[in-house]
């Protein structure tokens, strides 16, 4: 019956099935995510026991209860990377935005295939790639005898290489890169919600392409801007690897401090605490960023 | 669904009636990756399974990563050998991991030199030298004869050290002011005077690699085998050894506590111990033998790192592992607090 409806009806709506709404099958298949949830709730559990206990020299067993571990946080050099974390989160995401937003656009609004599949492939082939692999390409990039430095060294336009490794710059470049693809889909996924009527409607009242881009096209993707700046922002927040060999121990973020601090010599308990501390910062930066996009959100399609 | 059912049963039939054979015709040995295990299994494994018929498996992940195993699986190790750094050696020995080792059934350590017997648990399987290499071509006019010549100001963002063990420069810095590991606090001013110098920290040995490879960092506090291994890359890489000595280190071998083949293991030891096979771990690592009746190719014995006598093991500045153990974490905090922040 149901392909005799297909053939005259090319949407069919099927009812679900009513075996997969049965209470045991339901739980077969919530079974995994609960799992893994409660995986991570007891994670969660040790790390926070962790950073409450003692550090005992020479031991991996933690001591007794302090807030000692807290309290050596206090520290200006704390708050300084934890303030420099927040800053390169935030040019890497808004210079993501720069870079992903002419290629979400491209993917979504140009005609022409070829180009879709060439930026589609552009895009999402770095995914394929680990970290590590794409950061030790950028440090071939950035190098004192690296790519730029030679070109702009042959060129004459310097005469000694300029410093891009251990610097800022090459830090948030290397993420910019590795945060791109998840910026470029989340884009896409919003710019191609969009209904076109509005920008048609747009240019038959005379509004020319870059009036129709700030003035419909723009506001109506606020929404995907929010959630990938968002989503940019929370990513390059668990940076590791990047700002670790990018860096060399000249540029730091919170992870490469947790790594620094904790597990390079074993204190446990203190690595715990700064991983605390900046899940903490985290939350409180997404809140803050979210109370204040607010309005954006708002401009998306009704 | 029955068929399914006898066919699962006969498998775990099967399996459980493969395991215990399996179980105990080979020795499990952890250790990190890479060219770390085929040193040993060219050498030691190769003549201890040539010797036992009882192959070698291999376990190998970082060190951080293998200690937190081996304290998860306390009681029913994964591994019946570990190798680890010295003094990482203590935690796994302080937290009961180690077996305490009946020396005379490892009949070849009687020839390990002196530093090398690090404690009832763990012994030294070979060792190496943290000391100042540097690119030939990039750095031209400045002699490295003593650590002192590090604070040169001609070095200036020029120099990389380890990110993970500050140690060595925290104790040549006491050294320098007059003190040693014991009192390093004495040597912070002298090595706050250096950090103009640092350019960065490497963060592993491949990174240091490349990080003398590419010219980057034309200076380090540089591993001796990985300088020998670059040099033999074709790197112009000069390694020097101060007229203080280069800072010691000992990569150990220990028995876990509770493994079931702790006879076999007594055996990989003795074997890890054999002159013939240390002298083979010198020559593919360059690395220094454990012991002093290594018959060491004579070329490879004059490399900086690499010891034949005791008198050349005693002229390197060794810091106590276990003091070493108790201290990376302080050690570590004020570096990053005070050097690389």
């Amino acid at each position: 019956m149901t392909a005799a409806v297909s053939q005259s009806r090319p949407f069919v709506y099927l009812e679900p099935s009513p075996v997969v709404t049965q209470q045991p099958f339901l739980r077969v298949f919530v079974t995994p995510a609960t799992l893994c949830a409660f995986g991570f709730a007891v994670a969660m559990i040790a790390v926070l026991q962790y950073s409450v206990r003692a550090y005992i020299p020479g031991s991996l067993e933690a001591g007794g209860f302090t807030l000692s571990n807290f309290v050596a946080l206090l520290k200006p050099l704390y708050a300084r990377v934890f303030l420099d974390t927040v800053w390169i989160c935030f040019l890497t995401a808004f210079f993501t935005l720069i870079v992903g937003y002419p290629l979400a656009y491209a993917l979504v609004f140009t005609p022409n295939v070829a180009i879709k599949s060439f930026v589609l492939v552009t895009v999402v082939t770095p995914l394929f790639l680990g970290e590590v692999v794409r950061t030790y390409s950028w440090i071939i990039v950035l190098g004192n005898n690296g790519f730029i430095n030679s070109t702009l060294l042959k060129l004459g336009l310097i005469d000694s290489p300029v410093q891009f490794m251990f610097t800022k710059f090459g830090v948030v470049t290397a993420l910019v890169h590795v945060t791109l693809p998840v910026m470029v889909i989340m884009l896409a996924a919003a710019l191609s919600h969009i209904d076109r009527d509005y920008q048609k409607a747009a240019e038959s009242l005379g509004a020319g392409p870059i009036r129709t881009f700030i003035t419909v096209t723009l506001p109506l993707s606020a929404p995907g801007i929010v959630a990938g700046v968002t989503t940019a922002f929370a990513w390059t927040f668990s940076a590791f690897a990047t700002p670790q060999l990018i860096g060399g121990g000249r540029v730091n973020m919170v992870s490469n401090l947790v790594y620094q601090l904790g597990f390079a010599s074993f204190n446990f308990p203190f690595a715990a605490a700064l991983c605390v501390a900046g899940l903490a910062l985290t939350f409180i930066t997404l809140w803050l960023f979210r109370w204040i996009a607010r309005p954006l959100e708002r401009m998306g399609p009704h | 669904m029955k068929r399914l059912l006898v066919a699962l049963v006969a498998l775990a039939a099967l399996w459980t009636s493969q395991v215990p054979g399996r179980a105990q015709d080979k020795l499990v040995v952890s250790i990190w990756g890479g060219s770390w295990r085929d040193l040993i299994a060219e050498t030691a494994a190769k003549k201890f399974t040539q010797e036992t018929g009882v192959p070698v498996e291999f376990i190998t992940g970082g060190t951080i990563d293998r200690l937190n195993k081996a304290k998860l699986s306390k009681d029913s190790p994964e591994s019946d050998i570990t190798f680890t750094t010295s003094h990482v050696g203590w935690l796994y020995a302080n937290d009961g991991l180690f077996e305490k080792l009946d020396l005379s059934k490892i009949p070849n350590a009687k020839n390990l030199a002196e530093p090398a017997k690090i404690s009832p648990y763990h012994l030294g399987g070979w060792a190496y030298i943290y000391t100042i290499g540097y690119r030939t071509d990039l750095v031209k006019d400045v002699k490295f004869e003593s650590w002192n010549d590090l604070w040169n100001p001609e070095l200036k963002g020029k120099l990389a050290a380890p990110d993970f063990d500050p140690s060595h420069i925290i104790v040549v810095s006491a050294i320098l002011s007059g003190a040693d590991a014991t009192q390093w606090e004495k040597g912070e001013a002298k090595l706050k005077a250096l950090k103009p110098n640092f350019k960065a920290f490497y963060t592993n040995d491949a990174n240091s690699q490349q990080l003398l490879a590419n010219g980057e960092t034309p200076v380090q506090v540089v591993l001796s085998m990985n300088a020998h291994y670059m040099i033999g890359q074709g790197v112009p890489i000069t390694l020097t050894v101060p007229k203080e000595g280069g800072v010691l280190g000992i990569d150990t071998v220990a028995i876990m506590k509770g493994s079931p083949k702790a006879e076999l293991a007594y055996k990989f030891i003795n074997t890890l111990f054999d002159p013939a096979v240390q002298a083979d771990i010198a020559k593919l690592k360059k690395g220094s033998p454990a012991v002093l009746n290594a018959k060491v190719d004579p070329e490879i014995a004059k490399l900086p790192g690499v010891f034949t006598t005791a008198e050349q093991w005693a002229k390197q500045i060794n810091i106590d592992s276990k003091l070493r153990a108790e201290k990376t974490a302080e050690w570590r905090k004020w570096f990053a607090e005070n050097i690389m922040n």
